[in-house]
């Protein structure tokens, strides 16, 4: 059986912009979490999303019971920003002072921005709204380390790698070589799992 | 996961999202023939289908349309043959004559009807219910509440299809469809359902004459319902507020309950068979109480048949609240566990405190840009919004545009400049723009435009351009054809020769219909956006019935199979802000791939979304951007 | 110098226009076909824009500008600075040329002479609609000879000029090309490189609209035109099927509003300019101006290519009449668009000859 959560449900969003892998991420997070025993919802919003519009998934963890797709208000307690603005959008509507976040730097202009009709925020200014709204703002450049491994795109299962580390996630490392065996071959294999080691041990405890 | 819908161990438990479990409680139930038109949120139900029909021995189709689908299943039922039909709602609509004229006759082998609604429409164009179909077109239906019920459900309703000969809605909504959970699974059975043959007199009638049949149908229903495994109860024996939920109400009324400790004082009845309504078992749970909040989506149905069951038993004292009027809940938009806390808290007087959010102070919070829906980079449909707003005001005549369906809808926002006037469902463009342009004849001047996608094509624009041509209509009919239904995730249709379980298919070329029609057709590529501007600008100056197709596969798809051709700008080439440029790539061509480098002041390639299709290079007016191997 | 979105507002979309062709220079916003030319998109740039400056019907100081090109030269109210004034006729017939054939001769002469590069004139695609070409070789004149009545704004054509790395051309263009091409010289800025250009302006009362065309195939279906001519009682249609007559006031539908503004009948600011000479059919008016076109018409002269013989005082001063007339009816108009407040005037209307005219004028129609 399931070993008890400190906080349960333990209520995650993970949120970026359409076509970064955001919900592939969740799949395999709560795959994994399903595998081990748990009751795992996750609550996905994309479809129209696809086309560049913000995109998030609220994934509910639960020794107990399955929850319901959504999380209440200020009730996140880890946030995984794939998109600086994002992570904020998300935080200022699902974060207080319970939640964690961890969040790359990297941005993805919207339409407006690249029209020049909205400024795109500083990322310190993010960063510092984040850290009034949260209990504890991590950066973690994924992208970069991603496209340094061999490929931009597996951001996501780096920071899915980061996220397992934390202590709040009962998972190992182990745990997602499975889900990660069902769902990659051969050479993608390979550089989703080095990805994801890569993010499993890329933030500070 | 293919494996996990097919996999041959039951007591298993996997993550399955909601289409994923619908799929393997309709392989449970030994359903044989599929056939569905994609729409959001149901769309991945038959694409695994599809992916699943070889090793399953199943027949799974994309059809050109609802009604076809909803039709084909109805035959198959006649061989008596389990069959299931997914549609979203707006498709429900599409099909309801077919629906109405099936209540009434009924079916034979099994007829499972899956809704997939959209409250908020986050990928529609609005919000309905479609649980108002299974009252007027007189057939039962269920509602699952979780990613468990959306497959155990399947399997009863085919029993209860088959028990009655009647065809069961079983609705579904976005957080179930698109959401994932734990699922146990079931057992496969040994072999699906095999066709029987039809005798003489086995036959599948719609005659009014079966009305009061109709109603019998119903009738058993609800004595099935009133003692049935989707419907219990949880709380004290006599609640001061009884919630009456259904579909994913439930799991937000309980999570309600819990956060505000109400579990003793709050009981929730929870149906899973919502019509016709178990209404002995309801009643007995109207009795306990004196209030009652009905949860549900999207509109107050089930809510409105709980008032007509006080409405029937005077001696009932009991308050309802729930959507209807916003006595308690909001009459529009999808519920969250906020809401429906809410809600209960003000029912039961009590306050409830959310967890604080961090203060920040007035100056450090930051200004967020929206972020617009766009065309994914390459897009062959920013070229086609991008020339013909470009000829239309070249032409100076305030030519009137007719949107339609699909991916391109999006051209009535920024992304394809607010070229679309008109906005309504599948086939009004070609329709509308038929009416407007007869207006010529009373000395409207102005050129109308009508768009479809390929897929919308086929879907409904056929009566569309026949009627067109009989009627000998003033306007320029543009089909935006990227060989694809993009906009629900890429499903082929009758364009593609490819069908819906990966097998060759009889492509159907789209301009020898339009020519069989009797119109006169152009192809052109939009990527070529000169040379297009002036066969528009040419059409348009014709009169008559002109039909232009603009071909350009999806890019997305194209990125799968081509790959991506490296694009830069040269910044010393580049104008940048300057007279002769103003940015002209980000700002008005506006491709996500086209973003601006800050700090050197010059146009820049997002490489990451960049799939090289090499539009802007053609447009860049100083020649900046450079696209490897040359031009497109 | 403000940029696309007040040239939209004050020029392009107020139908003060003249479809000179001059903003199509550089900017991918503004786009023409046929006779429209429109910003097709919103254009962010508000200073230092080029249209702006180098359209005619934006304000400018034509006084100055007159100054700058043409210093020296005598200066008439009602024709502009000329030196000389002729009356002229090639001696050898160039194609479909018209009247007396001067402007083909004066090209030809500008090319033989090495006196530019190439050359950018308005030809034809079928007879009426009007293409411009830029040629490298005196033979091609032939293809090109003739009026064109309907407006083309030619000057789009210079950005291919440049491309090709053309460094003196001849141009031959209404009034308001004319003007346009000296205000490109003349508002140049730093980094755009010099294009040494010989302007060879004609004389022009009006142009047309393309929507003639379709008047013509609605009147005469059928019928395909090769060539107009406005001899003085009207305008004349020649097709293989005989010549047609079009009234002045038939025709009067289809000039363009844009017309209607302008204030130079004679292109007072080219090199050399060129009209019909209407005694005598077969002849033209030639204004010799600057230097450069003084040199030209000698050449040409010298080569034996022209025939130049003096022009009669009693046609000069009906010369004169004509344009100062022309210049009436648009100081009226222009008046009449800043009292309704469609466009301010693009002239100083206290400048001279503008402020006499006016005098003149007032109380009759439009003052």
């Amino acid at each position: 059986m399931s070993v008890q959560l400190g906080k349960d449900p333990l209520n995650v969003v993970i949120c970026g912009v359409g076509g970064q892998g955001n919900i592939l991420a969740s799949e395999l997070l709560a795959s994994a979490l399903v595998e081990k025993g748990y009751y795992t919802t996750v609550g996905e919003t994309y479809g129209a999303s696809q086309r560049g519009g913000s995109v998030m998934s609220h994934v509910r963890i639960s020794a107990q019971k399955q929850y319901s797709a959504l999380i209440p208000r200020g009730e996140a307690h880890i946030i995984i920003g794939f998109e600086p603005i994002e992570t904020l959008r998300v935080a200022r509507e699902y974060a207080s002072k319970i939640t964690k976040v961890v969040f790359d730097p990297r941005p993805n202009y919207p339409l407006g921005v690249l029209i020049g009709e909205a400024v795109y925020p500083e990322i310190d200014a993010i960063a510092a709204e984040l850290k009034y709204l949260c209990g504890s703002v991590q950066i973690l450049e994924a992208t970069r380390l991603a496209q340094e491994a061999g490929n931009a795109q597996a951001a996501n299962i780096l920071l899915m790698g980061a996220l397992t580390a934390m202590p709040e996630i009962p998972l190992q490392a182990e745990d997602y070589v499975q889900v990660l065996n069902q769902r990659f071959k051969g050479e993608v294999y390979e550089l989703n799992q080095t990805v994801f080691d890569l993010g499993f041990n890329s933030l500070a405890v | 996961m293919e494996w996990m819908v097919t996999a041959n161990e039951p007591g298993k438990t996997y993550l399955m999202q909601g289409n994923e479990a619908i799929v393997r409680g309709a392989l449970e139930a030994g359903i044989r023939f599929a056939a569905a038109y994609p729409g959001s949120p149901s769309s991945e139900i038959m694409t695994m289908l599809g992916h699943v029909a070889d090793d399953m021995d199943i027949y799974a189709e994309w059809s050109t349309n609802e009604n076809c689908a909803f039709q084909a299943c109805m035959g198959a039922s006649m061989g008596r043959v389990r069959s299931l039909c997914v549609v979203k709602q707006n498709g429900l609509l599409t099909l309801g004559d077919s629906l109405h004229t099936a209540g009434l006759s009924g079916c034979k082998g099994g007829v499972v009807l899956l809704v997939a609604d959209d409250p908020n429409a986050h990928s529609s164009t609005n919000e309905f219910d479609s649980r108002h179909q299974a009252r007027a077109a007189g057939i039962p239906m269920l509602e699952p509440a979780t990613f468990q019920e959306a497959k155990d459900m399947m399997i009863y309703a085919f029993e209860l299809s088959e028990q009655l000969q009647q065809v069961v809605m079983v609705r579904s909504v976005t957080r179930i469809c698109h959401g994932r959970g734990n699922v146990t699974l079931g057992e496969l059975p040994a072999s699906p359902s095999q066709p029987l043959p039809i005798g003489e007199w086995d036959k599948l009638i719609s005659i009014n004459w079966f009305h009061d049949l109709q109603f019998t149908k119903l009738d058993q229903a609800q004595a099935a319902f009133e003692e049935n495994p989707f419907n219990w109860y949880t709380g004290p024996e006599e609640p001061e507020l009884l919630v009456v939920t259904s579909g994913t109400g439930w799991l937000y009324s309980v999570e309600a309950v819990d956060a505000l400790k109400l579990g003793d004082r709050v009981g929730i009845l929870k149906l899973g068979t919502t019509y016709p309504l178990p209404e002995k078992f309801v009643l007995r749970y109207l009795e306990k109480t004196s209030r009652v909040l009905v949860v549900e989506e999207v509109d107050p149905v089930l809510e409105l048949n709980v008032a007509n069951v006080i409405a029937h038993n005077p001696g009932l004292n009991v308050s309802l609240y729930g959507r209807y009027q916003k006595s308690a809940l909001p009459q529009s938009f999808e519920l969250n566990p906020d809401v429906v806390i809410a809600a209960l808290a003000s029912l039961m007087g009590i306050e409830y405190q959310a967890p604080q959010t961090g203060e920040v102070p007035a100056d450090a919070v930051v200004n967020i840009p929206a972020r617009d829906l766009t065309f994914c980079a390459g897009c062959p449909h920013r070229a086609s919004f991008f020339l013909l707003k470009q000829t239309l005001r070249i032409h100076e005549s305030n030519g009137v545009v007719m949107g339609d369906i699909g991916c391109y809808t999006m051209g009535g926002n920024r992304a394809g400049h607010f070229l679309l006037q008109s906005i309504a469902c599948m086939g009004a463009g070609i329709n509308m723009g038929e009416g407007l342009g007869h207006l010529s004849r009373f000395g409207f001047e102005q050129p109308v435009v009508a768009l479809a996608g390929d897929s919308t094509f086929f879907h409904s624009c056929l009566p569309g351009l026949v009627n067109a041509r009989y009627h000998d209509a003033n306007m320029l009919f543009v089909i935006l054809d990227n060989s694809a239904t993009a906009m629900t995730g890429f499903q082929p249709h009758p364009g593609i020769p490819l069908n819906c379980m990966g097998k060759p298919a009889n492509a159907i070329s789209i301009e020898k219909v339009v020519e069989g029609i009797g119109c006169s057709v152009t192809v052109a590529d939009p990527y070529e956006i000169e040379a297009t501007t002036q066969l528009v600008y040419d059409l348009i100056k014709q009169p008559g019935l002109k039909v232009l197709i603009l071909r350009q596969p999806c890019a997305t798809l194209a990125v799968r199979t081509k790959g991506r051709r490296k694009v830069w700008v040269d910044p010393d080439l580049c104008r940048g802000d300057e007279c002769g440029c103003g940015r002209f790539c980000s700002k008005t061509w506006g491709c996500p791939g086209n973003i601006w480098d800050y700090e050197i002041g010059k146009a820049k390639i997002d490489e990451v979304v960049c799939i090289g299709c090499g539009v802007c290079a053609s447009l860049c007016p100083a020649g900046a951007i450079k696209v490897e191997g040359g031009q497109a | 110098m403000p940029g696309g979105m007040q040239l939209k507002t004050e020029v392009l979309a107020t139908s003060a226009c003249a479809l000179c062709g001059a903003c199509l220079d550089w900017c991918p916003y503004l786009k023409n076909m046929e006779d429209h030319l429109v910003l097709s998109f919103d254009c962010p740039v508000q200073e230092h824009g080029r249209c702006y400056s180098v359209c005619p019907r934006t304000f400018t100081d034509w006084q100055a500008v007159n100054e700058h090109f043409l210093a020296g030269i005598p200066y008439d109210a009602d024709i502009g600075a000329f030196q000389t004034v002729y009356r002229v006729k090639g001696r050898q017939p160039l194609g479909e040329q018209q009247d007396g054939g001067t402007v083909s001769t004066l090209l030809q002469t500008a090319l033989l002479e090495k006196m530019v590069d190439a050359m950018l004139v308005t030809g034809h695609e079928d007879g009426l609609t009007p293409l411009p070409f830029l040629m490298e070789d005196a033979g091609d004149i032939q293809k090109v000879a003739g009026s064109r009545f309907l407006a083309s704004p030619g000057l789009r054509k210079i950005i291919e000029a440049r491309e090709k790395g053309i460094e003196k051309l001849a141009v031959v263009g209404r009034p308001c090309q004319v003007q346009a091409l000296r205000k490109m010289e003349y508002n140049k800025p730093p980094e755009v490189p010099a294009l040494d250009v010989l302007s060879i302006g004609l004389f022009c009362m009006w142009s047309l609209a393309w929507s003639f065309k379709d008047y013509l195939a609605r009147t005469y279906p059928g019928i395909t035109f090769s060539r107009m001519a406005i001899p003085q009682h009207g305008v004349e249609l020649i097709s293989n099927e005989g010549t047609k007559q079009v009234s002045l006031e038939e025709i009067k539908e289809y000039i363009r509003p844009g017309c209607a503004y302008c204030l130079d009948m004679t292109a007072e600011l080219a090199d050399i300019s060129v009209g019909a000479f209407e005694p005598a059919p077969g002849w033209n008016t030639v204004l010799v101006r600057s230097e450069r076109g003084k040199d030209l018409l000698e050449r040409a002269r010298s080569r034996d290519l022209l025939q130049v013989e003096e022009y009669p005082p009693e046609e000069l001063n009906r010369l004169r009449q004509a344009s100062r007339n022309k210049k009436a009816r648009g100081l009226s108009m222009i008046k009449q668009a800043a009292d309704q407040q469609r466009f301010a005037p693009f002239i100083d209307m206290s400048q001279s000859p503008y402020q006499e005219i006016i005098a003149e004028s007032s109380g009759k129609e439009g003052f």
